[in-house]
């Protein structure tokens, strides 16, 4: 970030916080999305010393991913609503500061990236402790329900969840170049067993390993919160749990530990027991999601837009996925 | 007359081995996840250069048989999929379900053959 920027940064940060006296220590890129920046953020305010993160867009900013704004609108309720979030602090619509909208929130210490996450045996003082934490942040997420005037932007809750998905993937495939036979089984599978609607609360809508961030003292954030939108819950354990997220592990919760402890760490907050028919239907909508995501982003770089070595290798995921749809759908391996 | 020696396969087999045995150790944690980024697609091409295509074919008079479409097979099977057409308890649902195993089979054997217990 360069030293105009910076400036006008500064004295955005001093009239956000009203410290007059607020200085910017240093700044540096951390690994983040391809949607978003992540900027480390060192500052003095009154005498002590801050660590926070900068949220803002990247030039390439996903249609469907909600606005900054919005995100952290998400933030502040889940941070009232006993979410483990780093906390939301200060945001700035003007886009004549950085060039685009940003936010700033705490920053806080943890892994999260997926192979890691996995391996640890030490997370949260072990596998079952943490996927039974992670199953209590979820319950925590679905305290959240509509109508929420915060939330707005969400628009009203779908009346069926789990029919809106299975039309939602079928006009997503019919954007793209190429039909896809084994997708439509999975779908109309889906279609044919869907469960009747739940009344409506928050997903988070990509709560699966690589979005958590873990110390071995507990859970340090759930990240990410752009896709969230109003549905079922069994959407997010269902993602959670996929096999496709587990990181190559054989651990069902996210690759992380056993499904039972975290089916039990979620039924402890949530005050109910989980309905293990109704994830294993949203297991399967969600290898169907992330094919169409997968078949979206090689997409892109097959118009030539964006040319991508991830993003081509990104298409070459969909076979193993589709395999996996088969499997859960009661096909035989062979003739 | 014929093509030089060694062909294709070889070259690539021996171009990726150069660069997981000798580069990727040399290389900072960004750039051995590029590495290993081309090390994946140089494996994929290989294996799609080495299969027998003849499946793709062979799938196209499959779905013709199952939904006598001529033009655009793969459109018509995932339409009638769609409409219900190959549902169990169907006529030709396990035909229909033996298709799709089979392509299934055929396509992860490309791109995820550790799905089918290879590679």
């Amino acid at each position: 970030m360069d030293e105009a920027r910076r400036a006008k940064l500064k004295d955005w940060l001093r009239g956000a916080t009203g410290a007059a006296d607020l200085e910017l220590g240093a700044m540096a890129l951390l690994s983040g999305g391809a949607i978003q920046q992540n900027w480390a953020l060192d500052v003095t305010l009154v005498g002590r010393s801050e660590a926070w993160v900068l949220r803002t867009d990247n030039a390439a900013t996903l249609a469907v991913s909600l606005p900054r704004s919005a995100e952290f609108a998400l933030l502040q309720a889940a941070f009232a609503a006993c979410v483990t979030v780093p906390e939301p602090l200060y945001l700035c619509d003007d886009t004549g500061i950085l060039g685009a909208p940003f936010f700033i929130m705490r920053r806080v210490q943890g892994i999260a990236a997926g192979h890691r996450v996995v391996k640890g045996e030490t997370l949260c003082g072990g596998r079952d402790a943490a996927v039974a934490a992670l199953g209590r942040e979820l319950a925590r997420i679905h305290r959240i329900t509509p109508p929420r005037a915060d939330l707005a932007f969400l628009g009203a809750p779908p009346a069926d969840a789990c029919l809106a998905f299975v039309a939602e993937q079928r006009r997503a495939l019919d954007r793209q170049v190429l039909p896809r036979p084994v997708l439509e089984w999975g779908l109309r599978h889906l279609e044919r067993t869907a469960p009747p609607p739940l009344p409506p609360v928050l997903n988070h809508n990509d709560f699966r390993t690589g979005n958590l961030m873990l110390s071995d003292a507990g859970v340090t954030a759930v990240l990410d919160w752009e896709f969230a939108a109003w549905g079922e819950p069994h959407a997010d354990l269902g993602w959670f749990c996929a096999k496709c997220w587990r990181f190559g592990s054989a651990y069902e919760a996210g690759g992380i530990g056993a499904r039972d402890a975290f089916y039990a760490g979620y039924a402890a907050e949530a005050g109910h027991a989980v309905d293990a028919a109704r994830v294993t239907w949203w297991e399967l909508a969600a290898h169907i999601r992330w094919a169409v995501i997968a078949i979206d982003q090689a997409a892109r770089h097959l118009s030539g837009k964006e040319t991508s070595l991830e993003l081509a290798l990104t298409g070459h995921i969909v076979p193993e996925l589709e395999w996996e749809i088969l499997n859960m759908t009661g096909v035989p391996h062979a003739a | 007359m014929q093509r030089e020696a060694p062909e294709g396969a070889s070259l690539l087999a021996t171009a990726r081995d150069a660069l997981l045995q000798e580069i990727l150790p040399k290389l900072s944690a960004a750039d051995a996840f590029t590495a290993r980024m081309i090390a994946n697609a140089m494996a994929i091409a290989a294996r799609e250069a080495a299969q027998d295509a003849m499946w793709v074919e062979e799938t196209r008079a499959s779905i013709h048989r199952l939904t006598g479409a001529t033009e655009a097979p793969d459109r018509a099977l995932a339409a009638a999929i769609r409409a219900g057409a190959f549902d169990p308890g169907s006529a030709h649902h396990t035909e229909a379900a033996a298709l799709l195993r089979e392509a299934a089979r055929r396509r992860c054997a490309i791109s995820a053959p550790r799905v089918l217990g290879k590679g």
